[in-house]
């Protein structure tokens, strides 16, 4: 569970309900304001007709589809988002696009002229009144996903299964719109007068209709306007300002269905609709391309990191390769010399204290590597251990998948700060899951890679990677660590030996233990920021 | 072959100090007359070139490799027989050197007794001609 939560704070610059929006983003939400108060404008200052309209039927169903497809694909990509990033507030404001795209079947079922001329169920203030839920209930739902988001920003993620939230909340939903068409349709005969026909409005509307809608958005707005602060935020601000100039549109200059203002109207809520599909579809393909850089990035970075591995390996190689030439070279001589018929034993002897003399080298050379990791003290960090560890088995999520290995990772949350040279213990990280992979992969299922973070005596870290592979034999557990010992045919048995001289330059350990039933378990310690600073002020008073 | 008087004289070329004695002492245990040089260019103005027999060389020296080596010494010498050692055989497979001539090539590390089958049998293959 931490580890979602984690994994949320890492990415969420690729989700747009987490996305700050720009300047540019913020100037064409306000372009698109100031374009509906003109469009506004000009419709209440007459530029269309007054009078009733040319009535056309054929505009309700198109336009009603329109908005229902809009209105689901949006919900869609909500709850999406949602899956993803587990916040309640997402799932909240995918319920109301939802919302939107079912109630509009009871208003189509209702609208007079669609199905039948006075409306296929209901009677005539039916589709008014699915038209005040509607767009009284939309707002609702945005107010209660900013104070959602807004109420727990400590505890957001959803630890269950976020496909029965999603079921859920659409049963919820679905629930709440048969309840509001019925009462609607079976409860007309109670419903306050709106229309005085199936075209005119009546006088009662700006009351009845009107007021409770602006009202609603107004707050909508008003809660957007002090809380908001991601993308989807701010385009919601700019749906919610639609809603509030639909009220005046709908009745001035003229109180009627199909009228130039009321056509109007409909562009306007399809407008408002499609606006977040739109801002969604274009951050969705940006927010991809982006996340491709990244990955590419990630994956060039990831080359570079092995290719210093191979070069280091490469130079040890050589280092080694040296004495042991001359090792063999010599003891091939002194043999040589004592297997004559006389043996030259002052030859003999010249060539094994050259033997001697090399296997010392071997020793200084397995020094200098540790020496060399010992240099870098300047490249030393902080380190986010879980951080690391996320990325070490990110980059190796193929692999994993590959032999079908099944991954367990319990990090704790409360881990102190620890300092290192962070490609150094990637390296460490990266080359014990590569030799988990290696060992299970020659073995029967089930593969279990378990990687551990734990507080480590006190003050520092200890993580461990357990396979269950074929495991370590007590005698092989000193041995893996020494250079050239390997079990792989075509490995050079550095690998090991280098972690170990990386975790020693850290002042940490690293030792293996078997994991019963079945394999091996690799822990290494570091320590935290603090003891090393206190040593290194004992090492100073010691050396005073 | 007896103990005092050399057959041969082989040059040992290696940046190494210490590779560089041991080959010495494996060439005098198997009766040959050894000069060792720390570089090449120590042995092209050493004057021993015309007196040599066969030629071991590191490939992967400083200021001069053991191809370079070679070349310059086939100038002079075309039928001496050379072996190289080298701890990079892969190095070798990529860039196989052209106008060389003929060969012999070691990986270190090697055992020392291959290395003298191989000093042997070049030096036998070049001297046959000449009973």
């Amino acid at each position: 569970m931490l580890k979602t939560a984690a994994v949320v704070d890492a990415e969420e610059h690729f989700f747009l309900s987490t996305l700050s929006p720009g300047s540019a983003q913020k100037r064409i939400a306000l372009f698109v304001v100031l374009g509906l108060v003109v469009v506004f404008a000009l419709i209440t200052g007459g530029l269309f007709p007054g009078t009733q309209g040319s009535r056309v039927n054929a505009f309700v169903p198109a336009y009603l589809t329109a908005m229902f497809v809009c209105d689901s694909i949006t919900a869609t990509l909500l709850f999406a988002e949602f899956s993803i990033l587990r916040a309640r507030a997402i799932l909240v404001i995918a319920s109301a696009y939802f919302f939107t795209a079912l109630i509009l079947i009871p208003y189509a079922l209702t609208f007079p002229g669609v199905f039948t001329t006075n409306g296929l169920l209901g009677g005539l203030q039916s589709a008014a009144c699915v038209y005040v839920l509607w767009h009284f209930g939309f707002p609702v739902f945005v107010i209660g996903y900013v104070l959602w988001k807004d109420r727990r920003p400590s505890s957001p993620a959803w630890n269950g299964s976020t496909r029965t939230a999603i079921a859920q909340s659409i049963a919820l939903t679905a629930v709440l719109v048969a309840v509001a068409g019925f009462v609607c349709i079976a409860g007309e005969a109670w419903l306050p007068p709106i229309m005085l026909d199936t075209a005119r409005f009546g006088p009662q509307w700006p009351y009845l209709v009107g007021a409770p809608i602006a009202l609603i958005s107004i707050s909508a707005l008003i809660v957007l306007w002090l809380r908001g602060r991601s993308v989807l935020d701010l385009w919601l601000l700019v749906v919610m300002f639609l809603y509030l100039i639909e009220v005046p549109l709908s009745y001035y200059p003229a109180p009627s269905r199909f009228s130039g203002g009321w056509y109007a109207v409909r562009i306007f809520g399809f407008s408002a609709s499609s606006l977040v599909l739109i801002v969604l579809l274009y951050e969705i393909e940006t927010l991809y391309a982006r996340l491709l850089g990244a990955v590419l990035a990630q994956r060039r970075e990831r080359e570079a990191r092995l290719m210093t591995g191979n070069a280091i390996a490469a130079t040890i190689a050589h280092e080694v390769k040296q004495p042991l030439t001359a090792i063999a070279t010599s003891a091939a001589a002194g043999f040589r010399f004592l297997d004559r018929p006389t043996p030259n034993l002052d030859r003999a002897k010249e060539a094994f204290r050259q033997i001697v003399a090399d296997g010392h080298r071997a020793a200084e050379v397995v020094g200098s590597i540790r020496a060399m990791f010992k240099n870098d003290v300047r490249t030393r960090t902080a380190l986010d251990v879980n951080d690391l560890i996320r990325e070490a088995l990110a980059l190796e999520h193929s692999d994993l998948l590959k032999h079908r290995i099944q991954v367990e990772a319990d990090m704790d949350g409360r881990l102190p700060e620890v300092r290192g040279d962070r490609v150094q213990v990637q390296q460490v990280l990266l080359n014990l899951i590569t030799n988990a992979i290696e060992a299970m992969a020659v073995i029967e299922e089930p593969r279990v890679l378990r990687v551990n973070s734990k507080p480590y005596e006190s003050d520092g870290v200890v993580i461990s990677v357990a396979d269950t592979g074929a495991g370590i034999s007590a005698r092989d557990s000193e041995r893996i660590f020494n250079p050239l010992f390997t079990t792989k045919p075509d490995g050079m048995g550095m690998g090991l030996s280098i972690c170990r001289a990386i975790i020693e330059a850290h002042d940490g350990r690293l030792w293996v233990a078997p994991n019963p039933p079945r394999g091996a378990i690799f822990q290494f310690s570091l320590r935290s920021r603090a003891s090393l600073v206190s040593d290194s002020g004992a090492e100073a008073r010691a050396r005073l | 072959m007896t103990d005092d008087t050399p057959d041969f004289i082989i040059a040992v070329v290696d940046d190494d100090q210490r590779v560089l004695e041991s080959l010495q002492t494996l060439l005098e245990s198997a009766n040959y007359g050894v000069r060792v040089f720390a570089s090449g260019p120590t042995l092209l103005e050493s004057g021993c070139v015309a007196k040599i027999d066969g030629l071991v060389s590191d490939v992967a020296m400083p200021e001069m490799d053991g191809f370079e080596l070679s070349r310059r010494i086939r100038a002079v010498r075309p039928t001496l027989p050379i072996i190289l050692i080298t701890g990079h055989a892969a190095m070798w497979k990529l860039a196989p050197p052209d106008s060389l001539g003929d060969y012999r090539l070691l990986e270190k590390p090697f055992d020392g007794v291959d290395l003298l089958a191989v000093v042997a049998d070049a030096l036998r293959n070049t001297w046959k001609p000449q009973p």
